[in-house]
Formats: structure tokens, C-alpha cells, sequence
């Protein structure tokens, strides 16, 4: 769960004083939409956004001439006259739970990690999908999610994993979401193409199977 | 003056030698008895003929799988192994030489197609294939029967633009990992969504990568879908990618257990829905390739409607 195991470590970071086109070839060559500025000793002291370029950047709109005037004016601008400095970042502490409510809050496109001040990771929101892709077991080969009425019983859950267990059918997660809308539903993700048999045998052993 | 039988179905007995150890397997060896029961009964019966396939050889398969996945089938099933990698794949002596027959079918059969007038064939096989991935077993499917046939039909006979349409219930991942990132093969797979579905895989947003942009499409369906929804697909969104692709060759991945009463999923087709797929996948045939059209069997478990399910289908290929 910690965001060390799911961050890109040592990402490319640029200085502050590095000219815009530089940063722009550099996002365009690694297709990243976001650069951590960096002091000498390696210090977070912004974030450069591929927003904040297009915005820098001539619109498409404009003459000609209004075009070259804005180039010529980007081409001596420097990463620090339009980086973000007001960086949310993540520590080497923090959780996959913490990023999701920073993006939730102040929804960035990234996070940069930072330990003892200085960069030594980001954490995108591409990386935030993927693992709760994984934690979920969303889009696993190979199996199925089940979903069964939650009665409130206390030994649900383990009534649950024991029959799956003794009948050595294969699962990888339980999930018991409490909802007023659409009913208490325990997800079971079943690791096997034998639905049928796995339905009657939980409707045997008297759970409700919830379709769809 | 005899007249040529109109559709051919590629069959044998030794499809039935494969044991999946009873108890509570859905796939078994009742299923091809329950198929052929219907179609003996049926009045189309007169129309087919029956033809016996020569297994897939090594080079053949090949095409399709790693050798090491070849291998290690192999030399489980001689070891008497019970299953391989999980208790779904389900094995028994005879497994790996039936398994042969069943990916061999479709390579009988692009042969008839391309050298002889028949030109419209279903193979009644088992094991099924569309799960099975490149080096690993899934969901009872040990060697990819369509991408075996694809593969042939792209080398053998120079038919580049390849399509694959799966109508199981269930998305044929095993197809959509061969096909991906190739610009030339297309899958289109009308299947129950991945989030309530065996394999967990096949959502809408899937369509390719790299060259393979583009070259899938995937179909879900929520639980509870019936013949309406598929009848809309059909109608709305795939003729406009047939128009696109112009396929030089159609391969149906013909599965049956999104019938109502088949509880290996949620969705609720009519038997009646298999005739208008095998009418359509027919006109489709006539427009694209020629009339040439070969269909290999994937799943449909429940014994008490998939003989008639695949008779309807079998009826609509032949128009009756």
C-alpha cells in the first residue's frame, strides 16, 4: 500500500533555470506530462505541467506575426516563470489511500515524492489506476466477480471463506461494501470459469446470489 | 442428380475422449452427444455432411502457441496429471492428442474451403480454444482453436485480413492477445461485461495497440441482456467495421451459453437469436469473402438447449 512500490523512481527533473523549449522537447521526447523542478542540491521547488507550456505557447488562433513575437518571447523564458511552486507532494510514507485523496482534492496530474527534501519519485494518477487496478484484481485473467446478499450476519465473512475454502475453489479477494442504495453486497472474486457449479454451491449453503 | 450438401460440419468421435474427470465440469463430453441428438432431429439435417479432420501438427500449432506450452501439455498428460496450472483445465490421458484434433479441425476445413465448393463449415469441437493464451491454459481452452485457424488461413492461403467474430458468452482473451498488435487480424467479441464475467477481461475501451490500433472491438453487455441488445449491435455498430475492414476471411467463434437458461452467465439470449446469428454471419460471407465461412465451436453448457441452440445456428447458416 505504500507509494515507494507503486511511484516512478528517480524521475527526470529539470532546473529552474532551463529555457522552455528544452523542458518542451523533453516532454515530448518521454511523452510525461509533468516535470519536477529541482534547486542545485536537489530540492523541490516546482512543477512544470504540459499545461502550463500549451498555455506559454503561441495559440493557434493568432496571426502570424503575433506568433513569432510570442516565440521569440517563450524562447528566453525560463522553467520558473511559469512552473506551479504551490507542489502537493507525496512523502516516502505516504499510501496509495493518500494520493487518492490529494488527486481527490486538489486534482493534479501528479504528485511528486519527496524524502528529506529533496525528489525522489512521482506518482501520476496513470499510476493510481493501475494500482487499484491490481488491488482490485480489475481486468485479472482467468476470473469472476460474484456479488452476495450481506444479511449483517457476524460470521458472514467467515461462513463465506470457509466453504470456499474446503471446496478448494479459487478466489482472491473479498470485498463487504455497505450501501443503502443498492443493498449490503459482499464481492467475491472467483478464480475459476466454473460459475454454475460455484452458484449452486453458494445458494446450497443458503447465501443470495445477487445478479448482475 | 445429387446436389452438394450445403454446410459441412467437421466432427469425430474422439472429441469425446476427452475426460474433464466428471463431478462438476461443465465441459463435457455430453455436450457434442446433446448437439448432435438435435441435429439428427432436425429437418436441416439433410442439408449437411459430415467430414472427419486430421489433427494439427506441431508447425501448426505453432503458429499459434510457444513451443514450451506444447511441450509441458504434453508431457503432463503423460505424466497422468490431472489438470494443468488450475483445476479448470481438467486433463486426462487422451487430452493432448484430442486437443490435436480439435485446433486440426479448423486447418481441414480452410483446406475444403479454399480448394473444394464447400465453402461453409462448422467444426463441433472440444476442448474449446478462445481462452487459451500463447504459452498458458484458461477456462478449459488448452490450444487457441481460431488463432490456430487464422494463422493457417494468413499463411497457408495468403488471406491477410482475418476476422474473428465470438458470440460466447464469454471474451475470448486468448484471441484478442494473439490480434492486438496486428493491424490486419480483427476481433470482434459481443460478450457479458468483464466486471460481472469469467475471464475478466474484454472491456469496451480495449481495441488494440501499437499497429493493432483499432483492430478490436469489444462488445459487453450488461447482465440480463437479451436478443434486443445483440440485434442492435449487430444492426448498428458492426456492419460500418466490416465495411471498414473488408475481411478476406471470417472465422465465428460460435458459443452458446449466453442462452437464458445457461447459467455460465448472466446474459438471456432466445434460441431463436442463434438462427439470426448464423443468418447474419452467412450475409456477411456472401458480401465479404465469397460465401466462404468456417465456424468452430466454443462454449454452451447447458445440455437441455444447446443442441437446439446450435441447430438454430445451424439453420440460419444454411438460410432455412
Amino acid at each position: 500500500m505504500y507509494i515507494l512500490r507503486h511511484m516512478t523512481p528517480d524521475p527526470i527533473t529539470v532546473s529552474p533555470a532551463m529555457l522552455l523549449p528544452e523542458a518542451r522537447a523533453l516532454l515530448n521526447d518521454y511523452h510525461f506530462r509533468h516535470l519536477p523542478v529541482v534547486d542545485e542540491e536537489g530540492g523541490l521547488v516546482g512543477i512544470l505541467t504540459d499545461r502550463d507550456l500549451r498555455s506559454a505557447y503561441p495559440s493557434s488562433v493568432i496571426t502570424d506575426s503575433e506568433r513569432r513575437l510570442v516565440y521569440e518571447s517563450v524562447e528566453k523564458t525560463s522553467v520558473s516563470e511559469i512552473m506551479s511552486t504551490e507542489c502537493v507532494t507525496l512523502n516516502t510514507d505516504s499510501t496509495l489511500d493518500d494520493a487518492l485523496f490529494l488527486f481527490d482534492r486538489d486534482q493534479p496530474g501528479a504528485l511528486p515524492v519527496v524524502a528529506d527534501g529533496k525528489v525522489v519519485g512521482i506518482f501520476s494518477i496513470r499510476d493510481l489506476n493501475a494500482a487499484y487496478k491490481t488491488l482490485f484484481g480489475v481486468g485479472e485473467k482467468g476470473a469472476v466477480l460474484i456479488g452476495l446478499h450481506d444479511d449483517g450476519s457476524p460470521t458472514i465473512m467467515t461462513r463465506i471463506v470457509t466453504l470456499l475454502e474446503k471446496e478448494k475453489i479459487p478466489f482472491s479477494r473479498v470485498l463487504r461494501i455497505f450501501d443503502k442504495q443498492v443493498g449490503d453486497t459482499i464481492y467475491l472474486r472467483i478464480n475459476t470459469f466454473k460459475i454454475a457449479a460455484v452458484l449452486e454451491l453458494l445458494e446450497e449453503n443458503e447465501f443470495v446470489v445477487k445478479k448482475g | 442428380m445429387s446436389t452438394l450438401p450445403s454446410l459441412i460440419i467437421m466432427d469425430d468421435k474422439r472429441y469425446l475422449l476427452h475426460d474433464t474427470g466428471g463431478d462438476d465440469h461443465p465441459e463435457i463430453p455430453a455436450r457434442l452427444q446433446a448437439i448432435h441428438q438435435s441435429l439428427q432431429s432436425n429437418s436441416c439435417y439433410s442439408s449437411l455432411a459430415f467430414i472427419s479432420p486430421e489433427p494439427a501438427t506441431r508447425s501448426h500449432l505453432m503458429m499459434a502457441h510457444d513451443e514450451n506450452w506444447l511441450f509441458r501439455f504434453e508431457e503432463a498428460v503423460l505424466a497422468g496429471q490431472t489438470y494443468i496450472d488450475h483445476s479448470d483445465n481438467q486433463i486426462c490421458y487422451e487430452t493432448y492428442e484430442i486437443a490435436c484434433l480439435a485446433a486440426g479441425a479448423g486447418i481441414t476445413a480452410i483446406d475444403q474451403i479454399e480448394n473444394t465448393k464447400n465453402s461453409n463449415i462448422f467444426c463441433l469441437v472440444r476442448p474449446p480454444g478462445h481462452h487459451a493464451e500463447h504459452n498458458i491454459p484458461f477456462g478449459f481452452c488448452f490450444f487457441n482453436n481460431c488463432v490456430v485457424a487464422a494463422r493457417y488461413w494468413q499463411h497457408k492461403y495468403n488471406k491477410k485480413r482475418i476476422l474473428v467474430f465470438d458470440f460466447d458468452a464469454h471474451h475470448g482473451n486468448g484471441i484478442q492477445s494473439a490480434f492486438e498488435e496486428e493491424a490486419d487480424s480483427y476481433y470482434i467479441s459481443i460478450h457479458e461485461h468483464p466486471s460481472f464475467s469469467y475471464p475478466g477481461t474484454g472491456y469496451g475501451d480495449e481495441f488494440g495497440m501499437g499497429e493493432g490500433k483499432g483492430s478490436i472491438l469489444n462488445l459487453p453487455l450488461s447482465p440480463g441482456c437479451g436478443d434486443d441488445h445483440v440485434e442492435k449491435l449487430l444492426k448498428e455498430i458492426i456492419p460500418q467495421k466490416l465495411e471498414e475492414w473488408q475481411p478476406d476471411a471470417i472465422i465465428i467463434a460460435a458459443g452458446f451459453d449466453a442462452h437464458i437458461a445457461d447459467d455460465m452467465s448472466g446474459l438471456q439470449y432466445s434460441t431463436e437469436l442463434y438462427y439470426t446469428l448464423g443468418c447474419e454471419v452467412k450475409s456477411w460471407a456472401d458480401k465479404y469473402t465469397d460465401g466462404k465461412l468456417l465456424s468452430i465451436l466454443e462454449g454452451g453448457y447447458e445440455l437441455s438447449v444447446l443442441g437446439d441452440s446450435v441447430a438454430a445456428y445451424v439453420r440460419g447458416l444454411l438460410g432455412k
